[in-house]
């Protein structure tokens, strides 16, 4: 029986790593490099890197440069960009991993969409962050961007952090559900002790005959409330005007 | 049936003395009027010629019928070799709790049973016949239970709360007392070295409202196994689950405290009372590829317990089907935690 079922188990397993993304690319442009920081050979360059990489996980790389955002911050302008731009590569709205600078605050924010958005998690956004940020402090955008488009595209070939997502992980719960819940059929198969002391319990003369709860001290103790800043950044995401959710991860550099 | 009232002050016999018209003890004197005198200290010894006693001596077990009852194969070995005795003078049940259930009612109540069992293989769910069904009276032991306990512990309330920036965590402690009485009634106990102290338990409840006064015509048509162990014997048992009882009642006595920590717990567990009870039990046989398998059903409320075989091809049908659902609800929360993207 067990043999006839493990084949079945394969299938299951095999169709669901096999998500097919049959729509055409959504996505004509991958630099926006509004604050002029590149030039345009790099530009070229880094247009046909992102493209070639974007197609493997059907996950657009999209570099986005600005000089000031009218006091929105770059968090809200990348989010408004992402609505306005419809960026995706599978379909508009779409899987979008995300640089953005506004080289008027020094800010950088990265964020991902969709399927970036479960495999780049903001911890994973922060630790590219926090690899490109001396790149861009020194005004290496050219090595930075091309670093982001690299580090991401590496990063959408594994599975997501979560052991949530880990298709073994998912499995041996079954598994152990199975085991659990068959264990248990094949320990009650015999029969069950259903009486309790509720059976047996006679209220007559029973009770409590003496009782003291005498106060002794009373102790305080304090810790700081955990925070998710690190090195000056914050990560998180949230969502964007449109409704879009998004992972993030933004700093100064 | 021969009854027997013992003095309550000295144990001796007591006899009835016309004169007075009260029950006077040979050795201290003591009087009671008939009406005063405690039901629990008759004791009841089988009279001669009104019952029969069995030894296998195949197995050891001790069957008791009625003298017109002649029992040729012992109820648990199937032994032919059977040797009978009379059982006059020894101790008598004080109460029963007669069959409710037919031996046709039980054959019926037991291939239900087998229709539910989900891991039974196929061919012993469906075998027309069951190879030996017995109706035995179980000799049991009813125990009244008193239990005194003293409790001392240390017991903690903990409250959190933000403020600022700070988690804060309040821990206040207790010095708690608390005496509890406790009285259970008729907590049963098997006083058949033959059974299998887990099945027996299992068997329960019987319906003690039901406990009836003893009268030999209750074995017409059944075999009782003898006690082989007094009730002091029975007591180490009767006292670790009233522990548990115990136990139970004072963790939830103080369930409002967050923590507790006992720095002393005596649980003083005393006999009040025990009673000397048959109770039903269907004895039933069933063979399956080559061994036999053994169920006990209550013969009051039908309920059956016992090991039956396992069917390998179906645990692991049940086990491939609940881990394939089960793995398919994991992909269902990774897909809508994760945006459908997996």
């Amino acid at each position: 029986m067990l043999k006839k079922l493990l084949p079945l188990f394969l299938l299951i397993v095999a169709l669901w790593h096999q998500s097919a993304y049959a729509e055409s690319a959504n996505q004509k442009q991958y630099i926006f490099d509004y604050a002029n920081l590149l030039t345009a050979n790099e530009k070229k360059e880094l247009e046909e890197f992102a493209k070639e990489l974007s197609a493997d996980y059907k996950t657009a790389f999209i570099i986005l440069t600005v000089n000031g955002t009218n006091g929105n911050g770059i968090e809200k302008y990348m989010g408004d960009f992402y609505d306005n731009e419809a960026l995706g590569y599978n379909k508009p709205h779409g899987n979008t991993a995300i640089l953005s600078i506004d080289i008027q605050e020094r800010d950088v924010y990265l964020a991902g969409f969709k399927k970036a958005k479960v495999y780049l998690d903001s911890g994973r956004l922060t630790v590219i962050r926090e690899r490109l940020t001396p790149s861009l402090s020194k005004g290496d955008y050219y090595d930075a961007f091309r670093y982001f488009i690299k580090a991401s595209h590496e990063y959408m070939g594994y599975e997501p952090n979560s052991i949530l997502f880990r298709w073994w992980f998912q499995l041996g719960v079954g598994i152990l559900v199975a085991a659990i819940i068959v264990g248990w059929m094949a320990y009650s198969s015999g029969g069950k002790m259903t009486t309790t002391e509720r059976d047996y319990f006679d209220p007559n003369g029973s009770g409590i005959t003496k009782k003291q709860d005498r106060y002794l001290r009373t102790t305080v103790t304090k810790v700081k409330k955990p925070s998710n800043k690190s090195g000056g950044g914050s990560s998180g995401g949230g969502t964007t005007s449109g409704g879009h959710s998004y992972s993030g991860s933004g700093g100064k550099f | 049936m021969i009854l027997h009232y013992t003095c309550p002050s000295c144990a001796g016999d007591m006899n009835f003395d016309a004169d007075t018209g009260k029950l006077t003890c040979r050795s201290c004197g003591r009087k009671d009027t008939i009406e005063n005198y405690p039901e629990e200290m008759i004791k009841a010894t089988f009279a001669e010629d009104e019952t029969n006693e069995y030894h296998c001596n195949n197995c050891g077990a001790v069957l008791i019928t009625l003298a017109e009852t002649t029992a040729t194969n012992c109820s648990f070995c199937q032994s032919a070799v059977v040797i009978a005795d009379r059982l006059s003078g020894s101790l008598a049940p004080s109460k029963v709790i007669p069959f409710t259930i037919s031996e046709k009612e039980a054959v019926k109540a037991f291939k239900k049973w087998c229709g539910r069992g989900l891991l039974m293989p196929k061919d012993f769910m469906m075998s027309e016949r069951v190879k030996t069904i017995t109706g035995m009276y179980v000799p049991f032991w009813l125990y009244d239970i008193n239990s005194n306990s003293k409790v001392q512990a240390v017991g903690t309330v903990v409250r959190t709360y933000t403020k600022g920036d700070y988690i804060y965590t309040e821990t206040s402690y207790f010095d708690v007392m608390r005496e509890i009485n406790l009285n259970y009634t008729k907590i049963p106990a098997d006083a058949s070295e033959k059974m299998n102290d887990d099945l027996m338990d299992k068997l329960e409840p019987f319906p003690f409202n039901e406990l009836k006064d003893f009268k030999t015509p209750y074995l017409a048509g059944y075999i009782a196994e003898k006690y082989n162990y007094t009730d002091k014997e029975m007591m180490p048992r009767i006292e670790k689950r009233v522990k548990e009882y115990v136990d139970t009642f004072i963790a939830g006595e103080l369930s409002n405290y967050s923590t507790v920590s006992y720095k002393t717990k005596d649980i003083d567990i005393k006999q009040k009372n025990s009673a000397y009870v048959l109770l039903p039990v269907w004895m039933i046989y069933h063979d399956y590829n080559n061994s036999e398998y053994i169920f006990a059903m209550n013969g009051h409320t039908g309920k059956v317990v016992g090991r039956p075989p396992l069917s390998k091809g179906k645990a692991a049908a049940w086990f491939g089907g609940i881990a394939a659902g089960a793995f398919l609800i994991m992909k269902g929360i990774a897909v809508l935690i994760g945006g459908g993207y997996l």
